[in-house]
C-alpha cells in the first residue's frame, strides 16, 4: 500500500467536486503487533444517478429535531437535510457551512456572517433571524437540548444584522465554535423553530440541505428527496429519493442487506452477522475513520478503583489487541489514549509527539505488578457494571477480569439490565456499588479537548469526580491560539492517560455496508453531520 | 342482552385493575425516562428539573395515575414522553399491521389446524400418523426458530418473499406478512389439529353416532350433524385462547420481521418507561382479549343452546 500524502486542500477539492470525486487513499493504522486496518473516508464515486435507494437505521429516530438529535439514527438522517453554520468534512476538517465566516473579535464573542443566496426548501431565503431562532432553542431549558455541554458558556445569541449573528459567551470557549459544525449548529427556519411538533412525524423539519423532508410513517419508514434548488452544486444529490427503514433486529438487518432489499447501513458496533456481510456476494463492507471509541468509565469514589495507581496498573496490563480480535471481530484498533489520531485537527506534530511518549497499547505486566505493589496490593473487590444481553460488554469484561486475576486484582462483573443501563450515566444512585462501567463514546469535533472536557470538575459525566485536569481544561477551552491549546491539551492527555479516570480500550471504525448497485456514501464518522448521501448513486 | 351487559361491565373492571397494576409496576421498577429525554451526556441540574416538572415525573404515584385516568376516560391517552407525539396517533399507524397479522394468522390456524385435525381424526391410519408427526414437530419448534428458518429458505434462498417489513396496500401486505403469519400460526395450528383430531375421534365412537350409522344414515350427514357439531366446542375454546395469545405472541414475530406493529412499540415503550404508550397498549390488549373470549362464549351458545340457558 502506497501512502500518498495529499495536501489537505487538494484532498478537499477532490472530495467536493461532484464529478471528479476520488477515494482518498486509506490510512494504515496501528502499531507493533496490533491489527492493521484499511480505514477510509469516502467510497468509490458513483457513476450515475439513482431514482431511489433504501438505507437502514439501527433503530427508529426519536425525533429529527436538531436540538435533540445526538445519536446514530437521528444524525444519520438529519445530516442530509439540516445544515450547520460550519461543516465537518469526511476528512475531519471544519469548513464554512451556512456561515461564510466565523469571526472572533473578542475572546467572548463569535460573529457569524450568514451565506447569501441560500434558500429553505419552501423557497424562503436564509437570514440571521432563522439562525438566531435555531440556536436560541438550545438556551430554553424546557425544550431539553441534548447539546447543552456546548451551550453552558453561552450568554446570548442575537441577530446583529440581516445576515449576521453574534453569540456572546460568559467565558472564552473554543469548543462552542467547533460545535457549530455538528447538529448543535443546525439551522431550521424561524417559523419551524417555533413549532411544537418540530422534528416529529407530523411536524417534520424545514432546512436548507441537499435533501428535503418528504414523509415519516411512524414505525415504518422515513423518506427524503432531492432538493433540486440546493445552493452547493458540488453536493447535488445523485439519488432522487432516499428511504430509511428501521430494522432494529441485527439478524433481520443483515438478511435485508444481503437480499438487497436494503442498499446500505452504517453500523457503530460490528453486528453478529458481520462475517456474512463481509462474504456477501451482493455488496461489501468498508471500514471508515472514526471518532468513536470503546472505554471503561471509572465511577469509583472509594475502594481500590479510586486509586489512580490501581487503574493505571490494570490499564498497563490489558491486552487491547485481544479485545479488538475477540470482541470486535478484528474491526477495532487498540488505543493508548482516549482521543486517538482522528481527533488531531490541528498541530498534528505536537499531538503525534505527545502520543509517542505515552506507554504503548501492548501489555506491560511487570510494570503493572510493580505499580500494584506500590498501591499496597489491594484485596477488595472491584465491581464492573455491564449491560445485560450484550456480547460486547460481557466479552470485554471477561478479558479485563482475567487480566485482573493475572495481576492479583479481584474483579467482579455485575450485569445490569439493558433498560436500566442508561441510568448509570444520569443517576448517581444507580452507580452505587459500581466501580466502573463500559461505554462507547465519541467526541463530535476534531479536537482532543472535546473528549477531555468531560473531566471538568462537577461535570455530569465526570463520574468519579476526577479533579486532576480541571484547571487545564478551563485554560484550554479559552486558548484560541492552536499552538497554545495543543500544548495544554497534550498536558491534559498525559495526566488523564496516567490517572486513567476512563480507560482507553479500542477505537471503533465506522462499519459501512453497501450493496454493489450503489456507491459514493461517506465512509468516515462525519456521516453523522455531513450530507453523506449526496454522493450516493449508481455504482 | 343481560349477558352482554354483564360481560361489558366485567371488561371495564378488568381494564381498571390492569391499568392500575401496570402503572404501579412501571413506577416501582428502578430507572426512568430521563436518559431518553435528555440523552446520556448533557443536562444541567436546572434543565433536568425543568424537564421533570414538564412531564410531571416528580408527582406522587396516585396523582399521576389519577391524572392519566381522567384523561383516558375522555379518550385522551396522552403524549408519548419519548416521541412527543399523540399516543393514539402512534398506535393507529401500528394497529393496522398487528390486526392484519393476527387475522391472517387466525385464518391459517383455523383452516390449517381444523383441516389437519379432521384429516387425522376421520381418515385415521397413515394420515393420522403423518399429521401427528408433523404437528409434534411444529409444536416443539419455538416461533423465533421457525421465523429464522423460513427467512433463510423462502426469503434469502428462494427469494419468494421479502425479508422484512409490512408492505402497503392489500396484495403487498399479504405478500409481506405471509412468512410472519406462518411463523406465528404453526405451533397454534398444530395444537388445534391435535385437539380437533382427539375431539373428532372421540365423537366418532360415541353411542349416538353408532346409532345413526346403524340406522343407515349417509356418512356425510353423520359427520356434519353428529360428529363435527359436538366436536366443535373444545375446538372453538382452544382456537379462541390461541388467537388471544397471538396478540402477545406477535411481539417476537414483529421483531424478527421488523414489522411496525403494536408489539414492537410496546416492548420499546417498556424499555424507555414511556408510561402513556405502555398503558394504552395494555388497554388495547386487555380489551382484545376480553372481546375474543366474549366471541368464543357467543359461539358456544350458537353451537349448543343449552349452554346459555342457565
Amino acid at each position: 500500500m502506497i501512502r500518498r500524502a495529499l495536501p489537505a486542500a487538494a484532498a478537499l477539492a477532490l472530495a467536493l467536486t461532484a464529478c471528479g470525486r476520488q477515494a482518498v487513499p486509506p490510512q494504515q493504522q496501528g502499531t507493533g503487533g496490533a491489527p492493521k486496518l484499511e480505514l477510509r473516508t469516502v467510497t468509490a464515486p458513483a457513476t450515475g444517478e439513482l431514482d431511489k435507494a433504501t438505507w437502514n437505521l439501527p433503530y427508529e429516530p426519536q425525533t429529527i429535531d436538531p436540538i435533540r438529535s445526538f445519536n446514530y439514527a437521528e444524525n444519520t438522517v438529519l445530516a442530509n437535510m439540516c445544515e450547520s453554520l460550519l461543516r465537518l468534512t469526511p476528512e475531519f476538517r471544519i469548513e464554512p457551512g451556512l456561515a461564510e465566516k466565523a469571526d472572533n473579535p473578542t475572546p467572548t464573542t463569535w460573529v457569524y456572517t450568514i451565506r447569501d443566496g441560500v434558500k429553505f426548501w419552501d423557497g424562503a431565503p436564509l437570514t440571521a433571524e432563522d439562525v438566531a431562532a435555531s440556536l436560541d432553542r438550545h438556551l430554553d431549558p424546557a425544550l431539553g437540548t441534548w447539546w447543552g455541554d456546548y451551550f453552558h458558556n453561552v450568554e446570548s445569541i442575537k441577530a446583529t444584522g440581516p445576515m449576521q449573528v453574534t453569540v456572546t459567551l460568559k467565558q472564552p470557549d473554543v469548543l462552542f465554535n467547533q460545535a457549530m459544525a455538528t447538529a448543535a449548529g443546525a439551522i431550521v427556519s424561524a417559523g419551524y423553530a417555533k413549532k411544537k411538533d418540530l422534528g416529529s412525524p407530523t411536524g417534520g423539519v424545514m432546512c436548507t440541505g441537499p435533501y428535503q423532508y418528504e414523509s415519516w410513517k411512524s414505525g415504518d419508514s422515513l423518506t427524503i428527496k432531492r432538493n433540486d434548488a440546493y445552493w452547493d452544486t458540488a453536493l447535488r444529490p445523485k439519488t432522487k429519493e432516499l428511504v430509511f427503514r428501521f430494522i432494529a433486529d441485527e439478524t433481520t438487518a443483515v438478511n435485508a442487506l444481503r437480499s438487497g432489499e436494503v442498499d446500505g447501513q452504517y453500523f457503530y458496533l460490528p453486528p453478529a452477522g458481520l462475517g456474512q456481510l463481509q462474504q456477501s456476494t451482493t455488496g461489501s463492507v468498508t471500514l471508515g475513520r472514526s471518532l468513536t471509541f470503546w472505554t471503561l468509565l471509572g465511577a469509583a469514589k472509594s475502594g481500590p478503583y479510586a486509586d489512580p495507581k490501581v487503574r493505571r496498573a490494570l490499564s498497563l496490563a490489558l491486552d487491547r489487541a485481544a479485545i479488538s480480535k475477540v470482541v470486535f471481530q478484528g474491526t477495532a484498533l487498540p488505543q493508548r489514549t482516549l482521543a486517538g489520531a482522528e481527533y488531531w485537527g490541528y498541530q498534528r506534530d505536537v499531538f503525534q509527539k505527545a502520543h509517542d511518549a505515552i506507554p504503548p497499547e501492548t501489555p506491560d505486566l511487570a510494570k503493572a505488578k510493580q505499580l500494584l505493589t506500590e498501591a499496597g496490593s489491594p484485596t477488595q473487590t472491584i465491581t464492573i457494571g455491564i449491560q445485560g444481553s450484550s456480547a460486547v460488554h460481557e466479552q470485554t469484561a471477561n478479558l479485563i477480569k482475567a487480566t485482573g486475576e493475572a495481576l492479583g486484582l479481584k474483579i467482579e462483573i455485575k450485569v445490569i439490565p439493558v433498560e436500566q443501563y442508561g441510568n448509570l450515566y444520569s443517576d448517581p444512585k444507580a452507580r452505587e456499588g459500581i466501580d466502573a462501567f463500559f461505554s462507547t463514546w465519541y467526541g463530535n469535533v476534531p479536537d482532543p479537548l472535546d473528549i477531555y472536557t468531560v473531566f471538568l470538575a462537577g461535570g455530569r459525566t465526570n463520574f468519579n469526580d476526577y479533579a486532576g485536569v480541571d484547571g487545564d481544561i478551563t485554560k484550554a477551552r479559552a486558548a484560541y491560539d492552536e499552538a497554545e491549546r495543543a500544548a495544554l491539551v497534550t498536558t491534559i492527555q498525559q495526566k488523564v492517560t496516567a490517572d486513567v479516570p476512563w480507560m482507553p480500550l479500542n477505537n471503533l471504525p465506522v462499519i459501512l455496508y453497501m450493496n454493489k448497485r450503489v456507491t459514493g456514501a461517506v465512509a468516515s464518522f462525519p456521516y453523522l453531520y455531513y450530507p453523506w448521501a449526496a454522493g450516493l448513486g449508481a455504482a | 342482552m343481560r349477558f352482554l351487559a354483564k360481560r361489558l361491565a366485567g371488561l371495564v373492571a378488568v381494564l381498571l385493575v390492569a391499568s392500575f397494576l401496570v402503572y404501579g409496576l412501571l413506577y416501582l421498577v428502578p430507572g426512568g425516562p430521563m436518559a431518553f429525554l435528555l440523552g446520556n451526556r448533557s443536562g444541567t441540574p436546572e434543565q433536568i428539573a425543568a424537564i421533570r416538572a414538564q412531564y410531571h415525573l416528580d408527582d406522587p404515584f396516585l396523582v399521576r395515575y389519577a391524572a392519566w385516568l381522567r384523561d383516558a376516560v375522555t379518550g385522551d391517552f396522552g403524549t408519548s414522553l419519548v416521541y412527543r407525539q399523540d399516543v393514539s396517533a402512534l398506535m393507529a399507524s401500528r394497529a393496522t399491521t398487528t390486526v392484519f397479522l393476527v387475522v391472517y394468522a387466525t385464518l391459517l390456524i383455523v383452516t390449517g389446524g381444523v383441516a389437519m385435525g379432521l384429516l387425522a381424526g376421520l381418515r385415521g391410519g397413515r394420515a393420522d400418523g403423518v399429521v401427528t408427526l408433523v404437528s409434534s414437530a411444529f409444536l416443539a419448534t419455538p416461533p423465533f426458530v421457525v421465523g429464522v428458518i423460513l427467512v433463510i429458505v423462502f426469503a434469502l434462498g428462494l427469494g419468494w418473499f421479502p425479508v422484512f417489513g409490512a408492505g402497503s396496500g392489500f396484495g403487498d401486505r399479504v405478500h409481506h406478512l405471509t412468512l410472519p403469519a406462518v411463523t406465528l400460526s404453526l405451533a397454534s395450528a398444530a395444537f388445534l389439529a391435535r385437539v380437533t383430531r382427539a375431539s373428532v375421534a372421540e365423537e366418532s365412537g360415541r353411542e349416538h353416532v353408532e346409532t345413526a350409522r346403524s340406522r343407515g344414515l349417509a356418512e356425510g350427514h353423520i359427520v356434519r350433524r353428529h360428529v363435527l357439531r359436538n366436536a366443535a366446542i373444545p375446538v372453538v375454546t382452544v382456537a379462541g385462547l390461541n388467537v388471544a395469545g397471538l396478540i402477545a405472541g406477535s411481539v417476537v414475530v414483529e421483531s424478527i420481521f421488523a414489522l411496525d406493529g403494536l408489539g414492537s412499540l410496546f416492548v420499546r415503550a417498556i424499555l424507555q418507561r414511556d408510561f402513556a404508550i405502555v398503558q394504552a397498549v395494555v388497554l388495547v390488549l386487555v380489551t382484545a382479549f376480553v372481546l375474543i373470549n366474549l366471541v368464543v362464549d357467543l359461539c358456544y351458545s350458537a353451537l349448543d343452546p343449552r349452554l346459555s340457558r342457565q
